[in-house]
């Protein structure tokens, strides 16, 4: 599985301005929304709900300034991703107490099966490597950010 | 020939200073005294109001120890800093150590020119002196008292403490040129301001990557590496200084970019910064406590106390509560960091300039600084601890870090040997080294064998590993006696133990037999482990690895999912270390026959 697989250049966002971790899960949200084709107020608040509740659960910030933000909806038509590099660093609960940056949406639909889990470990992955945060902090283009993220998809030379 | 046993004398002299100052510090951390205080006491007991009877106004020689003594602080501050630090904190602490020192001086000043017999702008020139938290004080305190803070708290403190003292020394130069020359127009003050910034910042930069750069270039005996470092960060504070810039901030600055990037001998460097902060805060502080006279502070007495009580309890919550309204910092935390608003030596240090400058009155301000700092340490200083837990901000303490050695090898930054003692329990007993490690030699009793000689590790062998120097942590982690208290590793989700097999079935798709999915993860570890689950603790759940982070009660109660194994992250990283380490055997080998 590739990130591009998971992740459209117009799901990416460089300088997503959120004050608290609620905030940026609501613009998240609506982003997500817009994007899973699925427009309306209600259906905006169904896949905030689905994400806060998987945060009631146990955090997604999973450490070193990373959220990984998931859950399943019944009426996508696939897997969704989405990645905001945030403006200014917010709490998040995080494992580590350290406040998070980088936030990788993944949503997934109720037939997914074990692609969710597959999903979630490619870009937990991808967001281990310090490197490719590192250049994921440093740039404000969201085209350049979406080619950060595919490219190390990438298998690399052994 | 008695010009010489003099000068003899004066050493002597000096060299107990320094002995009583060490020996002392074994004494303050039983009794809880803080230590900065027990360095004042020293000196004033030298002084000429105590038994030593010395007598001791070289406000000249002070003020040059001072300088240098802080700028090695502030560098030892920055190099000690990781760059981490910055995320989510700069804006608070930038604005503490800006607009707050503005406020508390301003509200300071205001009582010192209410309690004290001088003009509104001398008064001014009271609250300017006093109104930076220390740096040495607050680094120190908050290191040696045995608190761990919430991260943000204690990062905001520090970086704060890190930069202020530049915006209180150009206030109070300001404020000295204005009482000396008259009027100063605001347009002046404000181009001064920024020249200190600018200049300050700009070779602080320049110095610290310069530095950084010479380290890892130039090929230099052993040992020497830590002092081109300290000759390097008292360089840049004079220079920047005398190029009119704030040299307190570029020597910050250049220590923080030091210690932020790869650099040759890294250990050595920071250990010997260590030694000579110690050295720099017992001579800096014996020097101002042999220079003050304690009974002349009496005649300021009333008024200095008022001024400290004052800066304590109105001029300091009110900065720091304005300053971090916008931040989301709760009332706790502010009132933590109002109560951390440690003064310290630069303070009085800053108070020496208007005797030094010969101003009318000049002996008022030193006075009146020494008593704000005096009062700042005995109260503050001595209730860090009692504050934190009274606020509940105290974190528990993490286990002692892991005596680990650690040496560099020669043209080569990306890996260092790390040498640890094998204790019982620890995990690299039983699991195997992850890819970016190789152990290489092992030191069994007398014996020195080569990882493949000495079969596995052994609890009390002494262990040497190939590692890159910034997963020594890890490494620390893999030698432990517990590896449970250790931080989760990035990439793992956090689940708690009562989550039940259905919601993680029907949430990840992990099939799960019908029958089971009302049983919990703790009931899973529980059943499949045979033995009361221990914090780190794992088993397999269809692709998924369950680690147990927390238990309570003989039940997990918080369990990290993690994803993908370990291995396969930096396929080139392991070759490199692969290789490196048959180097090293060949040597060795060589070596032995």
């Amino acid at each position: 599985m590739d990130i591009s697989d998971l992740i459209s250049p117009s799901a990416v966002m460089a300088n997503l301005k959120a004050g608290s971790k609620k905030q940026a899960l609501q613009d998240l949200a609506r982003r997500a929304a817009t994007l899973a084709g699925i427009n309306g107020k209600a259906e905006e608040r169904e896949v905030f709900e689905v994400l806060l509740e998987r945060e009631r659960l146990g955090t997604t910030g999973v450490g070193a300034g990373i959220a990984i933000p998931h859950g399943k909806l019944a009426r996508l038509d696939g897997l969704y991703g989405l990645f905001a590099k945030l403006d200014q660093p917010i709490d998040f609960e995080a494992v580590d107490e350290q406040p998070v940056d980088l936030v990788f949406v993944l949503l997934a639909p109720e037939s997914a099966g074990a692609d969710h889990l597959k999903a979630l470990a490619r870009v937990s992955r991808l967001l281990r490597d310090r490197s490719v945060c590192e250049r994921l902090r440093g740039c404000d283009q969201a085209d350049a950010i979406y080619a950060i993220l595919t490219e190390s998809a990438a298998p690399r030379a052994a | 020939m008695s010009i010489l046993t003099t000068i003899t004398g004066v050493i002597l002299l000096g060299a107990a200073l320094m002995l009583v100052g060490v020996l002392s510090s074994a004494l303050a951390r039983r009794l809880g005294v803080p230590l900065l205080l027990v360095f004042l006491a020293i000196g004033m007991a030298a002084g000429e109001d105590g038994p030593g009877g010395l007598i001791f106004s070289d406000f000249q020689a002070t003020y040059a120890v001072g300088s240098v003594a802080l700028a090695l602080i502030l560098f030892d501050g920055g190099l000690r800093t990781p760059i981490t630090a910055f995320r989510g904190t700069l804006a608070p602490a930038g604005t503490l150590a800006t607009v707050g020192v503005l406020m508390t001086a301003a509200i300071t000043g205001l009582v010192a020119w209410l309690t004290l017999p001088l003009g509104p702008v001398e008064a001014l020139l009271i609250g300017a002196v006093v109104a930076s938290t220390d740096a040495a004080a607050v680094f120190f305190l908050l290191r040696t008292r045995g608190v761990k803070l919430p991260r943000r708290v204690g990062a905001v403190l520090e970086i704060e403490a890190g930069v202020n003292d530049p915006a209180a020394v150009v206030l109070t130069l300001v404020l000295i040129a204005i009482i000396q020359a008259g009027r100063q127009s605001p347009l002046d003050l404000a181009l001064d301001i920024a020249l200190q910034v600018v200049v300050g910042g700009g070779a602080g930069v320049a110095a610290g990557w310069l530095l950084a750069r010479t380290l890892n270039r130039l090929d230099l005996a052993q040992g020497l590496h830590p002092l081109l470092v300290a000759a390097s960060a008292v360089a840049t504070y004079a220079a920047a200084t005398l190029a009119g810039g704030s040299g307190f901030l570029a020597v910050y600055l250049a220590g923080l970019i030091v210690g932020n990037r790869p650099i040759r001998a890294r250990s050595q460097i920071v250990e010997f910064h260590d030694a000579l902060t110690w050295l720099a805060q017992i001579a800096m502080f014996v020097l101002l406590g042999l220079l003050v006279t304690p009974h002349k502070l009496l005649d300021q007495g009333i008024g200095a106390v008022a001024v400290a009580l004052a800066l304590m309890l109105v001029a300091r919550p009110v900065a720091v509560f304005l300053c971090l309204w916008p931040f989301g910092f709760t009332w706790r935390e502010r009132a933590f960091v109002s109560w951390v608003g440690l003064r310290g030596a630069v303070g009085i240090f800053l108070a020496s300039i208007p005797v030094l400058a010969s101003m009318p009155g000049g002996q008022i301000y030193f006075n009146v600084a020494f008593a704000v700092v005096l009062v700042s340490l005995l109260i503050q200083g001595w209730t860090i601890a009692p504050a934190a837990r009274a606020l509940g901000l105290a974190l528990p303490l993490d286990p002692a870090p892991r005596a680990r050695v650690e040496l560099d090898l020669p043209g080569q930054l990306d890996l260092e040997m790390v040498g640890y003692r094998v204790d019982p329990g620890s995990p690299a007993l039983t699991r195997t080294l992850p890819p970016w490690t190789r152990l290489v030699l092992v030191v069994r009793g007398d014996a020195v064998l080569e990882a493949g000689e000495a079969g596995g590790l052994r609890p009390g062998d002494h262990a040497y590993f190939l590692a890159p120097p910034w997963r020594a942590p890890d490494l620390d982690r893999l030698l432990a006696p517990n590896p449970g208290a250790a931080p989760e590793v990035v990439g793992e989700f956090i689940l708690p133990g009562h989550a039940t097999l259905g919601v993680l079935g029907e949430m990840y798709g992990i099939a799960t037999p019908v029958d089971e999915t009302d049983r919990t993860l703790s009931d899973l570890f529980a059943q499949r482990l045979r033995h009361a689950p221990e914090v780190g603790d794992r088993l397999m759940l269809g692709d998924a690895m369950l680690i147990v982070r927390a238990v309570e009660a003989g039940a997990a109660t918080r369990v990290a999912m993690r994803l993908t194994p370990d291995p396969e992250d930096r396929p080139e990283l392991a070759d490199k270390v692969e290789r490196a380490a048959a180097r090293l055997k060949a040597a060795l080998r060589r070596k032995r026959r």
